[in-house]
């Protein structure tokens, strides 16, 4: 009797590691096979490196320009970043305004669809001009990219309220901001978290393409601009490179997403709820 | 040719799905019906005069007097021409010397045959009245290059970029028209014409004045190819050449035929580019050894300076990298 808390602990713990490792392993795996697969194809192949370089080669091009690439990630990274928050704060602020009413909904909502169909490549030159060229001009055109999915799936969150529940704030007399705050928006949040998660790696590729157009090409320049440069100098073991930091900054903004999210609504909506009673199963 | 730049933009996407078929040939010099050679020839940009000839010598027979069936591919935004022909998706190419030599450091095997430019036609364009040399340029202001080039690298290592501040290139022409102290790369033959029409007065400096001069619009073929079918090159050049030599005497025809097949460019803007360029085709030179000539001091100078820039390590062999025909 005395040791059973202890060998629940155990076991729990035993349950949970399986769990993360479960969860973790599949995806490892995965990995390396593909990776594997990719090395010893492009030897036996024979396929020139210069069209696709073996992974061996692209992780000794990353340690020759490690600093280029760090830097270029930093600046990149910060780029999206800013673009990113001014997607997920104007994206619902948006979101809010064209579900307060149905007339407004019914007159904008239809444009929001423009900026999903803006041709960022065409845009980013004049956003130059308006901006300047460097940090600004870039950020806005990752918010351009990234900003629809938070607003489509924000207005979808905020439609979605359980009826009964809008009666019952209807009946004890809430005002509209009480229903918004306390309502409205706490029902929408798996769907803001949704649409920000698809934010998160549009904003990525909308700062690379940002930066091609209307960044800066000295200093610390961006990775857009190092895919630019090693393609120019055809040093295709650079442009993997470059293209898999860009491609690990969108998964970490991505991971940062997710994690709080579940943080968020873990304790009570039933989206995350599923994980937990995958333990206790 | 603006936008040449526009390609690295797209290449750089449009390289991983080339990867997969880098094996695939393109029946190179097989016979059509009618006895002749089918080749590809890969442009770098759309029609425009900078390949004239080559439209003058379909147009009026000189690629089939040479019994060759010659399908032009248009390039644009995103065409790897090198690794192309390096891969075999197309037999000829257009090319610059600086290109080739790099490819050819990193492995891509390509040879170049025939050089349409003389000078390069490399440039870059300002305005403003404090504007009378290229170090001026450098002084102070914008100036939008594109990063990675070689030119641009030479730029920066003859006049520094600590006083100016280098934006990419971005392709158009809207930001020097709407900036006073703001300076751009371009090819002397388009973005000068261009600004020109909108009312601006440009001060156009060629990189070539100030002692980076690679070949450019460099017709190139991949080492098999050369290797295998010099016969069939030698008449693609031979037939290349009558075709620009009437390209220089009348561009009118060719220029009718391109014109139909890049329509964001007016009839008035294909014969100033046509008239623009001819100075930098037909030299002294191409008098005495026929259009599209190459020496190897020139190629050799160009591969030191690609070294001395750190585009590449190691000077490539000129003599593998070029053939004069």
């Amino acid at each position: 009797m005395r040791d059973a808390p202890s060998s629940l602990a155990n076991s729990l713990f035993l349950r949970t590691a399986r769990s993360a490792a479960s969860k973790t392993l599949p995806p490892f795996v995965a990995l390396v096979v593909f990776l594997l697969t990719w090395e010893i194809g492009v030897r036996w192949l024979g396929v020139a490196a210069y069209l696709l370089p073996p992974p061996s080669a692209i992780l000794s091009a990353a340690k020759r320009d490690a600093i280029n690439l760090l830097m270029g990630a930093w600046t990149t990274a910060k780029t999206a970043l800013f673009g990113f928050a001014l997607s997920g704060v104007l994206g619902v602020l948006a979101a809010v305004i064209l579900s307060s009413a149905r007339v407004i909904e019914r007159a904008f909502y239809p444009y929001t669809v423009f900026l999903q169909t803006v041709p960022i490549v065409a845009i980013a030159p004049i956003l130059a001009v308006w901006f300047g060229p460097g940090f600004l001009a870039v950020s806005v055109c990752a918010f351009i990219v990234s900003v629809f999915p938070v607003i489509a799936n924000t207005v979808t969150g905020l439609r979605s309220v359980d009826p009964a529940l809008k009666d019952l704030f209807r009946l004890y007399g809430a005002s509209r901001w009480a229903s918004l705050v306390k309502l409205t928006l706490p029902s929408a949040l798996p769907n803001i978290v949704t649409g920000l998660r698809i934010a998160g790696g549009l904003s990525v590729i909308g700062t690379l393409v940002g930066e091609l157009f209307a960044g800066f090409s000295e200093g610390a320049p961006g990775l857009g601009i190092v895919v630019q440069t090693a393609a120019k100098q055809l040093k295709t073991d650079l442009l993997f490179a470059a293209v898999f930091s860009a491609t690990f900054l969108g998964l970490l903004l991505f991971g940062v997403v997710n994690a709080v999210g579940s943080r968020v609504l873990g304790r009570w909506h039933p989206s995350e709820k599923l994980d937990q009673s995958e333990i206790e199963s | 040719m603006n936008r040449r730049t526009f390609v690295y933009t797209t290449a750089v996407f449009g390289l991983a799905a080339l990867a997969g078929c880098g094996n695939s040939q393109s029946g190179s010099g097989s016979g059509s019906g009618d006895g002749k050679a089918k080749v590809k020839l890969a442009l770098n940009w759309v029609p425009e005069p900078e390949f004239g000839g080559f439209y003058a010598a379909r147009e009026d027979g000189s690629f089939a007097k040479h019994n060759l069936d010659v399908e032009i591919l248009p390039g644009g935004a995103g065409v790897p021409v090198v690794q192309m022909v390096a891969g075999g998706q197309a037999d000829f190419g257009i090319s610059g010397a600086d290109e080739i030599l790099t490819a050819r450091a990193r492995g891509a095997n390509v040879v170049g045959v025939f050089a349409i430019y003389q000078r390069a036609p490399l440039a870059i364009m300002a305005r403003g009245d404090r504007i009378q040399s290229m170090a001026d340029v450098f002084a102070s202001g914008t100036v939008a290059l594109e990063p990675g080039l070689a030119y641009s690298l030479f730029l920066k290592k003859k006049y520094g970029f600590d006083k100016v501040k280098i934006v990419p290139y971005d392709g158009g022409v809207a930001r020097f028209l709407a900036e006073n102290d703001y300076a751009q790369q371009c090819f002397v033959t388009s973005e000068p014409i261009a600004v020109k029409k909108k009312g601006a007065s440009p001060k156009v400096f060629l990189v070539a004045d100030e002692g980076f001069n690679p070949y450019q619009g460099v017709v190139i073929v991949s080492q098999a190819t050369w290797q295998s079918k010099a016969e069939l090159v030698k008449r693609f050049v031979l037939a290349s050449r009558e075709g620009w030599q009437k390209y220089l005497d009348d561009p009118s025809k060719a220029n009718g035929v391109m014109a139909k097949l890049n329509t964001a460019m007016d009839a008035e803007t294909f014969a100033e580019a046509a008239k623009a360029q001819k100075d930098l085709i037909s030299t002294a030179e191409t008098a005495q050894k026929g259009l599209g000539a190459m020496t190897k001091d020139r190629w050799e100078t160009i591969a030191k300076q690609l070294v001395e820039l750190g585009v590449v390590e190691k000077a490539p062999n000129v003599d593998e990298a070029f053939a004069v025909l």
